[in-house]
C-alpha cells in the first residue's frame, strides 16, 4: 500500500466511525422518564410497568417517577406512555452520544409517532358578510396571517413540545402537533376567536413584582406550562400583597429563531378593561414622523369616547397593555389625551414586530374564525405498528437482496452486501444529522434504496466482467470497469435525483419524507459504490498474483 | 464476442401490445366506475378504529347502514387485532368532512364499547384540487428538467426515446390503477412520481451504452447498435429490476396497509419500467433517427 492508499482508508474508516456515532442514539440503548401524577392508583402503575415487560427493558423506579432503559424506544411510545393514565408526562432523557458529539435521534414523522395534523383556513365568508364586500387575493393573505399570529399566541394551550405552524399557500394554515394528549380541546381552542382587549398597567406593582422576582426567583426561564405559570402568579400575589383589582400578567415576545411567543415578564394589570378588542375599527402598519415602524389605529365612535377617557392627563405616563387571550404583548405608554379616535403606536419596532402587533389589534377589531378543512390524527400504537412493520419489510428486503448478490456475484457480492450496509449507515446518519423527519412513506423509501443502491455494483461488475471476456488483465480490467461505469452511474443517478428533488417539492410531510431518503439514499450509494467499493477493488487488484476475479 | 439479441424485431409488436393493454386497461377502468379517488383528491373522513373481539365486519356494516351512513368497512392488519377501516368520501355537499367525522366518531362509540379510535383522517374537498394542481405541475417540471439534462449530456433525440418511455409507463400505470381498484390516495401519486425516476434510470443505463458504441466506428446499422448495447446491458437490466422488485415485494408483504397501494403500484411500475426502457425508449430514438433524416 502507498501512502495515499493509508490516507484513503483512514478518511474511509474515519466517515464510517462518524456515521456509526451519528446513528447511535436512533439504534441503540435509550431511557424514557416517565413522570408519575401523585395520586396514581397501584393499578395504573401496574399498566404502565406490564407495558415494558422485564425481559427487553430495564425498569428503575422512583418515588414519583419510572426510568425504563431499553432499545427500541423512541418518539412514539414516548407519545404512547403520556396519554397512560397517572401519567404526568413522559420524554426521551438525550442519549450520550448526543451529548458528547453532534448526534441526534431520528425525528419520527406524525404518522410514526403519533400526533395530530391540521390544515386550517379562515372562514372568509363569515368576514365578507360582516364587511359588506368581496375579499381580495392580498385582503385573504393578510386574513390569513392574522389568524397565524393568533395561532402563535395560543400554541402553550396545545399541550405538545414541538408544535409547528406554518402557512401553506396563500390561504392555508397547517399545524402539527406531535404526540397531542387531547386532540378535542385542541380543535376548541382552534375553534374560538381571539379575546383581545386594553388595559391600564399599575406600575408600581410591576416593579415590585419584579424586584419580588430578582430575589426569590433564580430560574432562567419563566415557566411555559399554564399550571407553573398560575402557581408562581398565586405566589407572588400573596407576598406582593397584590390588590383585588389588579391581576398578574405575563409579557410575551417573540423568539426570533423558532417564531414562538415565550414569557419575558410579569406585568401587574387592572382587571377593569379600559378598551375592548372590538372598540378598533382598523389598525394598519405605517411610520411616524421619525419615519420609524409604527402601528396605526382607528377606534369605532363609541370606543372613541372610551379611549379619551383612558388616555386623560391622570393617565399620561402610564402604559396601556394591549393583551390578547390573557398574554400582554405590547404595552406602550399614554403621552398624549386622544379624543379623535385616530392613535399612533411608536417605538423603535422591527417590522416584523409592528406588523404582528397590528394583527393582534386586528383580532379585536375583526376576529377570524377558523375552519378545519383536513384533519389527520394518528395514535401512537399505530405509529407504533407502523414502524415494526417497516422495520420487518426493510430487514427481509435487505436480506432478500444480500442473499441474491452473494448468490451470484460471489466475493464480489460479499463486498457490494458491505457497501450495501454501509450505504444503510450513511443514510440514517445523514438523515437524523441533516434534521430530515422519518415518514412511513420515507421507510419505503429506505426499502426502494436497498433495492436501486446495489443497481451501481451490478452496472461496475458487468464492465468488469466484459473487459475480462475481452481478455485483459484483472488489474486493467477493474480500471476499466469502474472508469466506464462511472458516467453511466452518474447519468442515470442525477435523473432519479432530479426526480426525487422534484418530488420533496410535493405537498408536505409523508411524501417529502419519502422524497428526501430516496434523494439522500441515491447520493449514499453513489459514494459508497463509486469511492469505496472502487478503494476495496484497488486494494484486492493490488495483489499481482491474482489471475481471476470471484465475480 | 458476445451473442447480439434482435430485441428491435419485435418493436411493432411491443408497441402493439402496449397499445392494447393501455386501450384495454382504460375500457376496463371506465366499465368499473372509473377511477378509486381517495379522500385525499374527494374530501372525505377515514377512521381507524381497534373493536372488541366479538365485532366482525359485518356487525359493523350493519350499524352503519342502520345509521344511514353510507361508509364502507375494510378489516386491516392480522384478524385477532380486530382493527377496522370506516372510511366515507364527500358525497352530497350538505354535510362537511368535519360533520361526518364527528358522526362516524359518534356512531363507533354508541353502538360499540371498548372502541379504540386508532387514528382519524379528515379531508375537506378544497385539499384534492390543491393536489391535483401541484401533482400536474410537479410532473411537468421534471420532465421539462430531465428533456433538458439528456439534451445536454446526450442528444437530444435521447431525451425524446427517454421522455416516450416515462409517458408510456405513467399511462400505463394511471390506468393499472383503475383496473386494480387502487385508491388514489397521496402515497399513490407518489409511487408514480418514483416510477417516472426509475424509468429514466434504467432507460439510461441503455442509452449510454448506444451513446458509447455509436463512437465506435463501425459498418453496423444503427439498429445493429441498438440491438447490441440492449444485449450488453440486458443482464444489468434484468438483475436490478429483480434486486428491486425483492425490496418492493418485502415492502408490500409486510409493510403494513397504509403502503400497501403504494407498494403494489411500484411494483407494476417496475415491470414497466423495465420493459419500456428496451421497447419504448430505443425504438423511439430508432424512429425519430428515421424521421429527421428523412
Amino acid at each position: 500500500m502507498g501512502r495515499t492508499h493509508y490516507y484513503k482508508l483512514l478518511f474511509i474508516l474515519g466517515i464510517i466511525l462518524f456515521a456509526i456515532i451519528l446513528i447511535i442514539p436512533t439504534i441503540g440503548q435509550k431511557k424514557i422518564e416517565i413522570l408519575l401524577n401523585s395520586d396514581a392508583t397501584p393499578n395504573e402503575l401496574n399498566v404502565i410497568r406490564s407495558r415494558f415487560p422485564s425481559n427487553k427493558f430495564k425498569m428503575d423506579e422512583y418515588e414519583n417517577k419510572f426510568i425504563i432503559t431499553g432499545l427500541n424506544l423512541n418518539q412514539a411510545v414516548m407519545n404512547e406512555v403520556r396519554i397512560f393514565p397517572g401519567v404526568k408526562d413522559a420524554k426521551i432523557l438525550p442519549h450520550w452520544a448526543e451529548n458528547a458529539l453532534l448526534a441526534k435521534q431520528i425525528n419520527l414523522g406524525l404518522d410514526l409517532q403519533g400526533g395530530m395534523h391540521l390544515v386550517l383556513r379562515a372562514n372568509f365568508k363569515k368576514i365578507e358578510k360582516k364587511l359588506k364586500k368581496n375579499l381580495s387575493e392580498s385582503e385573504k393573505n393578510e386574513t390569513t396571517q392574522q389568524a397565524l399570529e393568533l395561532l402563535r399566541n395560543r400554541i402553550d394551550k396545545f399541550g405538545v413540545s414541538e408544535p409547528l405552524i406554518r402557512p401553506r399557500g396563500n390561504e392555508a394554515i397547517e399545524i402539527q402537533l406531535p404526540g397531542v394528549k387531547d386532540p378535542k380541546s385542541v380543535k376548541k381552542a382552534i375553534g374560538t376567536t381571539g379575546r383581545v382587549e386594553y388595559r391600564l398597567v399599575n406600575d408600581d406593582y410591576s416593579n415590585k413584582v419584579s424586584i419580588w422576582l430578582k430575589k426569590n426567583y433564580n430560574k432562567k426561564t419563566l415557566p411555559i406550562i399554564p399550571e407553573n405559570q398560575e402557581k408562581l402568579f398565586l405566589k407572588i400575589s400573596r407576598e406582593i400583597k397584590l390588590p383585588q383589582t389588579l391581576e398578574l400578567l405575563f409579557f410575551f415576545v417573540r423568539e426570533k429563531d423558532s417564531n414562538k411567543i415565550i414569557p419575558s415578564h410579569i406585568l401587574a394589570l387592572n382587571k377593569k378593561v379600559a378598551l375592548a378588542g372590538n372598540d378598533i375599527s382598523k389598525a394598519w402598519v405605517g411610520k411616524d414622523e421619525y419615519s420609524r415602524f409604527a402601528v396605526h389605529f382607528t377606534t369605532t365612535p363609541d370606543g372613541a369616547s372610551k379611549f379619551a377617557n383612558v388616555t386623560a392627563e391622570k393617565n399620561h405616563g402610564k402604559k396601556m397593555a394591549v393583551v390578547i387571550d390573557d398574554k400582554v404583548r405590547s404595552s406602550p405608554t399614554i403621552n398624549v389625551q386622544i379624543t379623535s379616535g385616530k392613535a399612533v403606536i411608536e417605538g423603535t419596532f422591527t417590522l416584523e414586530e409592528v406588523t404582528a402587533l397590528s394583527r393582534i389589534i386586528k383580532e379585536g377589531a375583526l376576529p377570524v374564525d377558523l375552519e378545519i378543512i383536513e384533519e389527520r390524527t394518528v395514535g401512537p400504537s399505530l405509529g407504533q405498528d407502523s414502524i415494526e412493520a417497516g422495520i420487518n419489510a426493510i430487514l427481509i428486503g435487505l436480506s432478500g437482496v444480500m442473499l441474491f448478490m452473494l448468490f451470484y456475484y460471489k466475493i464480489g457480492g460479499l463486498i457490494a452486501n458491505f457497501g450495501l450496509i454501509i450505504n444503510m449507515i450513511f443514510m440514517l446518519a445523514l438523515l437524523s444529522w441533516l434534521g430530515f423527519t422519518l415518514t412511513l412513506p420515507g421507510i419505503a423509501g429506505f426499502i426502494l434504496t436497498v433495492g436501486m443502491a446495489v443497481d451501481a455494483n451490478v452496472i461496475i461488475y458487468e464492465r468488469i466482467k466484459e473487459e475480462l471476456r475481452n481478455g485483459k488483465s484483472v488489474r486493467l480490467s477493474v480500471v476499466n470497469g469502474f472508469d466506464r461505469a462511472f458516467w453511466t452511474i452518474f447519468d442515470a443517478n442525477i435523473t432519479t435525483l432530479i426526480a426525487a428533488f422534484i418530488l420533496s417539492q410535493f405537498g408536505t410531510g409523508p411524501i417529502k419524507g419519502f422524497a428526501v431518503t430516496l434523494f439522500i439514499g441515491i447520493l449514499c450509494s453513489m459514494f459508497v459504490a463509486l469511492y469505496i467499493s472502487r478503494f476495496i477493488y484497488e486494494l484486492i487488484t493490488m495483489n499481482k498474483k491474482i489471475k481471476k476475479l470471484s465475480i | 464476442m458476445e451473442r447480439t439479441i434482435g430485441f428491435l424485431k419485435y418493436r411493432s409488436i411491443a408497441i402493439g401490445i402496449s397499445i392494447a393493454m393501455f386501450i384495454f386497461f382504460t375500457v376496463f377502468t371506465f366499465l368499473n366506475n372509473g377511477f378509486n379517488l381517495g379522500i385525499d383528491f374527494v374530501g372525505g373522513v377515514k377512521i381507524i378504529a381497534k373493536f372488541e373481539k366479538d365485532v366482525d365486519i359485518l356487525k359493523i356494516r350493519n350499524v352503519l347502514i342502520d345509521n344511514k351512513t353510507q361508509a364502507l368497512v375494510q378489516q386491516i392488519g392480522k384478524e385477532e387485532q380486530n382493527e377496522f377501516i370506516i372510511a366515507t368520501k364527500l358525497s352530497n355537499k350538505s354535510k362537511s368532512a368535519e360533520e361526518n367525522s364527528i358522526q362516524l366518531k359518534k356512531i363507533c362509540l354508541t353502538n360499540f364499547k371498548n372502541v379504540k379510535i386508532l387514528g382519524v383522517e379528515t379531508v375537506g374537498p378544497a385539499i384534492g384540487e390543491f393536489l391535483k394542481k401541484s401533482a400536474i405541475k410537479l410532473f411537468f417540471i421534471t420532465l421539462i428538467l430531465i428533456t433538458v439534462y439528456l439534451s445536454f449530456r446526450f442528444e437530444f433525440k435521447y431525451s425524446i426515446g427517454a421522455i416516450a418511455a416515462i409517458i408510456h409507463d405513467i399511462a400505463i400505470t394511471i390506468v393499472f390503477c383503475g383496473v386494480m381498484n387502487v385508491e388514489v390516495s397521496i402515497p399513490v401519486i407518489a409511487a408514480l412520481l418514483t416510477i417516472f425516476g426509475y424509468s429514466v434510470n434504467d432507460t439510461i443505463v441503455i442509452f449510454d451504452r448506444i451513446r458509447e458504441n455509436v463512437q465506435i466506428k463501425s459498418k453496423q446499422t444503427f439498429i445493429e447498435v441498438i440491438n447490441k448495447s440492449i444485449s450488453q446491458s440486458i443482464t444489468r437490466t434484468l438483475l436490478t429490476s429483480l434486486t428491486t422488485l425483492f425490496a418492493v415485494l418485502a415492502l408490500y408483504l409486510l409493510g403494513g396497509d397504509v403502503i400497501n397501494d403504494f407498494a403494489l403500484v411500484l411494483l407494476f411500475g417496475i415491470f414497466v419500467g423495465t420493459y419500456s426502457s428496451i421497447y419504448i425508449a430505443s425504438p423511439t430514438i430508432l424512429f425519430w433517427e428515421k424521421f429527421s433524416s428523412k
